[in-house]
């Protein structure tokens, strides 16, 4: 074309566009679109991964909450039951020193009921033992001995008895 | 590598480097053993009026189309064979060659949110395909593809948007699609906020023009004449194109993700001031509670 300045073609520009045109396509469709849509696919990838993170670890912290609150639960419970146990345990051990105590009581008015008894039957049983004493001694007199010396040897031996 | 290697291995390359500087010097003419004065050349390189290119016999076209076919055929490939044999090996952990695709991608869609907060999903994937045809096509010249002009001689294929043609389909698609933005974000009035900026086409074609065909006649300078052409091509050859290649990418998306971003936000109502006759007093009405 005569006229146009630096020999602007006007055909020549729409060739230039025409070859862009299918170069712009085609990268597009061959190199930008699925490297770009890797791109986005792998952050959404790693997004999802940091979530998922994300949701484990709130999971874990609530997980971690819940147990710390059944753990303080628990061992107020614990604390709860011992102290009712401890109670238990010491009205138990009352009742039974109460018990011991009655029956060590019973025992000891037991003994004594049988020590006085014992007492008396040992203090009947000596004076029997005297009297038989007696007997035998006056009857050993009365055979070996005069009336006299019997009766003489009966006072000595009744004052001996006598002390 | 031991020293002694270290130092055969300096001579071999020295010698190389030596036998090609011979053949070079040999092989040449008298000047420069060019068939264009470098005035041709450099004109060419800009107005594109003498070095023309048969398009399948249809048309006679500038060298930059035809580059312009080839890049995007190189890209094609290589996003094929991307998508067939690599994606569909990705891994969570990416290896080197997934993380360089992800961190390319991941770049322009960055641009494209942090500039342009609403509706950025398509302005990612316009960028992304024009930073990477600007950047590959700049890096193509490096390749030194040569063809056949209608006029019989060779010529080394330019980077595509060194053609003017090109910079302006560019420049004005660029703002095109600034202009969609605003129109998606705004409706009409995103037309009327993106003509406010109707020097835009120009300067995002011509910008992407200048870079360009400078870096492109540097270099032509420099490979015109025998003396430079050798180390100097190294560094303003390779260099240099690299830079401006990763330059341009750069400044064409980061300047029209800006835009998008400015005409496609969503303008709130102003509140309507109703002055009183005869009083100072001015009354604030229809406010938007939101505001």
């Amino acid at each position: 074309m005569t006229g146009v300045p630096l020999n602007i073609d006007w055909q020549q520009i729409l060739l230039h566009l025409f070859n862009f045109t299918i170069l712009f396509g085609a990268l597009y469709i061959l190199l930008y679109k699925p490297v770009k849509n890797f791109m986005e696919g792998r952050e959404a990838h790693y997004a999802d991964m940091d979530s998922k993170a994300n949701q484990a670890l709130a999971d874990a912290e609530s997980s971690k909450a819940s147990y710390e609150e059944k753990e303080k639960a628990f061992d107020d419970e614990v604390r709860a039951e011992k102290t009712r146990l401890s109670k238990e345990i010491e009205a138990e051990r009352e009742r039974r020193l109460a018990a011991a105590r009655g029956e060590a009581e019973k025992i000891i008015s037991d003994a004594r009921v049988e020590a006085d008894r014992e007492k008396n039957e040992i203090i009947e049983s000596a004076q029997k033992e005297i009297t038989g004493m007696v007997t035998d001694a006056m009857e050993k007199l009365t055979l070996e001995q005069t009336a006299s010396d019997a009766f003489d040897q009966f006072l000595d031996a009744a004052e001996e008895a006598d002390k | 590598m031991t020293k002694q290697e270290r130092k055969k291995a300096i001579i071999f390359f020295s010698a190389v480097a030596l036998v090609f500087m011979i053949g070079a010097i040999l092989t040449g003419g008298s000047g420069g053993g060019e068939e264009e004065s470098v005035q041709v050349v450099m004109r060419d390189a800009v107005m594109h009026d003498v070095n023309k290119i048969s398009l399948f016999g249809l048309k006679d076209v500038n060298p930059g189309l035809i580059a312009g076919f080839i890049v995007s055929g190189i890209m094609i490939l290589f996003a094929l064979i991307c998508r067939i044999f690599v994606i569909p090996r990705f891994k969570l952990v990416p290896g080197k060659f997934q993380m360089i695709l992800e961190m390319v991608v991941g770049i322009f869609d960055g641009m494209a949110k942090t500039n342009s907060k609403h509706l950025n999903g398509f302005m990612g994937a316009y960028i992304f395909a024009a930073g990477s045809y600007i950047f590959t096509g700049t890096m193509f010249e490096l390749l030194g593809v040569q063809v056949m002009t209608t006029a019989g001689h060779p010529i080394t294929l330019p980077a595509p948007l060194a053609d003017i043609n090109g910079a302006i389909m560019m420049g004005c698609l660029s703002y095109l699609v600034i202009m969609s933005g605003g129109i998606a974000g705004n409706g009409i009035k995103g037309i009327g906020k993106t003509l406010k900026d109707f020097s835009l086409p120009l300067s995002l074609s011509f910008r992407l023009f200048g870079a360009l065909i400078s870096g492109a006649l540097v270099t032509e300078l420099v490979y015109y004449y025998k003396a430079m052409s050798f180390v100097v091509p190294v560094i303003v050859g390779v260099l240099f194109t690299l830079l401006h290649a990763l330059i341009q990418a750069y400044v064409l998306t980061m300047l029209t993700s800006l835009f998008y971003g400015e005409v496609s936000e969503k303008t709130e109502k102003k509140p309507k001031v109703k002055k009183q006759r005869g009083k100072k007093r001015v009354t604030v009405v229809n406010q938007d509670p939101a505001a």
